[in-house]
């Protein structure tokens, strides 16, 4: 497949207690439109990516609210929800209606606001992801993810401080990046001092609360031709499913949807992943990045911790670089925005835009998004 | 006389945590010793935060049943007496059985007669054995008691579950229930309101009036009922509103220390009330011999006593090695401090 | 657990009654089943609803049928929180009841 993309837009993301979701949302498509060089009238379609705005805002029929906040005059609309990977996924069903040739210009927007509620509010309302024999338990989220990191620990010996490197690298990466919530770097110590959300898991090893608006525009390869911009390609976009909890997995050390999705993705771009050069992956915690390395086949099982620890995935060491944006950890994690963030950061690196985080040379980039504890995952491959 | 009831299975259950008198006599600048003199007692049992008393009279059935190796599906009536019901308005016992296997068709309810509600099930489900109405029936005693901060009771106000399985099959006893006798009158010693959470007491009321006169009344009609008396029995076991109210009244009547010191629960986990009586029981059913004679009475305010005369069997040694014993409930305990009990008891 | 309804003034989320009714033959089911933890927790930052029981801990436990349960662990010292402990499954109530709605009992387990 080769699916163009037009125009991305996203906003800062942190706590942003002045700005609505409508407001966020205008902001993100108004920088995707001219981005484009298109108006709203000009798109077929909108699918909008979000979670939590039933459960913590008591609003649904997204697709209808924001097909009207645009003034988009009457064109169709659709909410694609699959937890923290709404995003991949809304992009997945754009990809999929425009290579259905059901729409030649779709908008895929994504938005999230978290920070009005309180954080038992918003434990409570992450726990949706999950199974509800895991809601009975009184698990938290970071409890799912606890539980993972604590089996990858025991096969691999997995060190806690290896996967603060994760932390340390991320919020290097965001310093560099003006819309990333966190601007600060942190230290393996700070993160190690930090206090326990849920053994092993500490505060700064956990991705933030926030708010936040990603868009982008997509196209089928016919209207591309009509209109020249610096280009860049969707050449893969894969789904996979795994248990909806953690009690159905086989193997605790590995999210197998991230793999067979990956798999799936490099089969379809026919690449292998020794060839990707810059990718965006979902560290909703510190665990989540390492699982990802490996599921991705960037390293081999139990080896990612050691290799991140020793420099390996930063920006500016040469090779792979992971979460230029800085990630979920210290770009931020409005929900349903993230996976159309990714993407716009990697269209970003692979047209020389990025400035100070620039990987230099990047070809072939990946979008890992993964919802709930790894029960679905979406891998996009783009190319310049 | 009864002819056709006996305990064919028991079990117990007492919560993981204890507080000692010490911890909470400090708190509010007591002298520990004089307390524990006072009351006999050391420490007591307190539930954890996600137990009441459904969760514990569901602990104390499983083993009751365990021990007798029968089905939930045969049980054909179950009571549970408690003054901590989790509702006001919803029945504990169809709870417990539902989570049991106990079936559909069976009789239930709830029952409550502050610390004898536990033995007002036993007298229940004995009428409806002896008459041959039903073949297998479930009594059960249990409590998480509530105690206001700085009052008396605080120092005794424990928790525990007691379940008696019985049946009318002479050859399934390992105890034999051989007839019993109740005194019962309406003496305002101890009580609660709905809605109010901590119960109110009388003071010194509580002593003669209440737990003295109507323990004596319903043991001594019973001992002339049958023509019994306190040296014919190798032990006795009395309500444990503290460890010195038993042993007045068994001197009172007759009964030596010896017989009623292994029933004594009450000096490590408290009074968990309508567990009380039938814990001390469960006790001795654990160290008796075939053939011995046990005498028992419990005691509820507002008030009433249930006297029981019982007779082990030689089934009894045996099988009451396939359940935890209370000895191995009292020795698996964890100490909490003050604000920690203040937690549990949901307080704060 | 759906079906919520927020008292306004309670700020508790009442659980629907028909949820827990039918999920009753299930605890049925499991009270007493012996397993092993595969991996666990220790909540310490609690979702609504559990606030006055954090810290508490998490398990995987694998059934002796295989049959994996998400609960959590009771009467715990720190020696049992580890891969392999041998635990058993017990009657609890799940969640802190709020004054007006039903209570959900369910099991959890209990180090052996």
């Amino acid at each position: 497949m080769k699916i163009p993309v037009l125009g991305i837009g996203v906003t800062k993301f942190g706590e942003l207690w002045d700005y609505s979701p409508r407001v966020l949302v205008k902001q993100a498509v108004a920088e995707a439109l001219n981005d484009a060089r298109l108006k709203i009238t000009d798109v077929d379609a909108i699918f909008v990516a979000n979670m939590l705005s039933g459960i913590l805002g008591n609003q649904e029929n997204l697709g209808a609210l924001f097909a009207d906040e645009l003034k988009s005059a009457n064109k169709p609309a659709f909410k694609i929800e699959g937890a923290c990977a709404s995003g991949g996924l809304a992009i997945h069903n754009a990809v999929n209606s425009v290579l259905a040739g059901v729409y030649e210009k779709v908008l895929v927007l994504g938005i999230e606001k978290m920070t009005d509620h309180n954080p038992a509010e918003i434990a409570q309302a992450l726990m949706s992801a999950g199974h509800d024999e895991e809601r009975a338990s009184g698990i938290s989220f970071p409890g799912l993810y606890a539980i993972l990191a604590r089996a990858h620990m025991e096969k691999y010996g997995t060190k806690e401080e290896e996967m603060a490197a994760v932390a340390v690298k991320n919020h290097y990466h965001a310093s560099l990046n003006p819309k990333a919530q966190f601007q600060t770097q942190l230290t393996i110590e700070q993160i190690m001092k930090s206090s326990c959300v849920a053994d092993p898991l500490k505060l700064l090893d956990c991705s933030p609360v926030s708010d936040g608006a990603a868009a982008i525009i997509i196209s089928n390869i016919k209207y591309q031709r009509s209109k020249t911009k610096r280009t860049v390609n969707i050449v893969a976009s894969t789904v996979a499913t795994d248990s909806l909890g953690l009690r159905g997995r086989k193997d605790l050390t590995t999210l197998k949807a991230a793999m067979v999705a990956g798999s799936k993705a490099y089969q379809q771009a026919k690449i292998k992943s020794s060839h990707i050069d810059v990718a965006e992956v979902h560290d909703c915690f510190t665990i989540a990045e390492i699982l990802a390395m490996e599921d991705l086949g960037f390293f081999s099982k139990g080896k990612a911790a050691r290799a991140i620890t020793r420099g390996a995935t930063k920006l500016g060491n040469g090779g792979l670089v992971v979460n230029p944006s800085g990630g979920l950890k210290a770009c931020g994690h409005p929900v349903g925005a993230t996976g159309i963030k990714q993407v716009c950061e990697i269209v970003t690196q692979l047209r020389n835009e990025a400035g100070e985080r620039q990987v230099k040379g990047a070809k072939i980039g990946l979008a890992h998004n993964v919802g709930g504890s790894g029960a679905v995952a979406v891998v996009h491959i783009l190319k310049n | 006389m009864l002819k056709n009831v006996g305990i064919i299975g028991f079990g117990s259950y007492i919560p993981y945590y204890r507080i000692t008198i010490a911890e909470i006599a400090k708190v509010w600048r007591k002298n520990p010793l004089d307390i524990e003199k006072a009351l006999g007692i050391s420490e007591k049992a307190v539930v954890g935060f996600d137990e009441d008393t459904v969760t514990m009279a569901t602990e104390a059935a499983s083993n009751a049943l365990l021990m007798a190796s029968l089905p939930a599906s045969r049980i054909q009536a179950l009571y549970i007496g408690s003054e901590s019901h989790p509702y006001a308005v919803n029945p504990s016992s169809t709870i417990v059985a539902e989570v049991l296997g106990v079936g559909r068709h069976y009789m239930a309810a709830d029952l409550e007669f502050a610390c004898k509600a536990g033995t007002a099930g036993v007298q229940m489900i004995s009428g409806l054995l002896e008459a041959g109405i039903i073949n297998y029936g479930l009594a059960i005693g249990a409590d998480s008691s509530q105690a206001k901060p700085h009052d008396v009771l605080e120092y005794t106000a424990g928790a525990g579950a007691a379940a008696f399985l019985l049946g009318r099959n002479r050859k399934d006893f390992l105890v034999e229930i051989i007839d019993f006798a109740s005194y019962s009158s309406d003496t305002p010693d101890f009580w609660r309101r709905d809605g109010i959470p901590y119960p109110t007491h009388a003071g010194r009321f509580t002593g003669e009036p209440a737990y003295f006169t109507h323990v004596q009344e319903a043991a001594q009609s019973l001992l002339k009922k049958t023509n019994l008396r306190p040296a014919d029995f190798s032990y006795a076991v009395f309500h444990m509103p503290n460890a010195k109210f038993p042993c007045e009244v068994a001197k009172r009547l007759g009964f030596t220390c010896e017989q009623i010191e292994p029933s004594l629960v009450v000096r490590q986990i408290g009074n968990p009330y309508s567990a009380s009586s039938l814990l001390g029981l469960n006790a001795v059913l654990e160290i008796a011999k075939p053939g011995q004679l046990i005498f028992l009475t419990s005691y509820g305010s507002g008030a009433g006593a249930d006297s029981f005369i019982l007779k082990t069997s030689k089934l009894l040694p045996g099988l009451r090695k396939k359940v935890p014993a209370i000895s191995d409930w009292l020795k698996n305990k964890q100490y909490i401090d003050y604000p920690e009990y203040l937690k549990l008891t949901r307080k704060i | 657990m759906g079906s919520f309804a927020y008292a306004q003034d309670d700020k508790i989320i009442m659980i629907s009654p028909v949820k827990i009714w039918r999920h009753q033959k299930k605890v049925t089911q499991l009270l007493g089943k012996k397993g092993k933890i595969i991996s666990f927790t220790i909540i310490r930052v609690p979702p609504a609803g559990y606030e006055t029981e954090a810290p508490y801990p998490v398990i995987l436990a694998e059934l002796e049928t295989g049959e994996r349960i998400t609960a959590q662990l009771v009467y715990w010292q720190k020696e049992n929180l580890k891969v392999g402990q041998k635990v058993e499954a017990c009657y609890r109530r799940i969640r802190k009841p709020d004054s007006e709605g039903i209570i959900p009992y369910g099991i959890k387990f209990r180090p052996i």
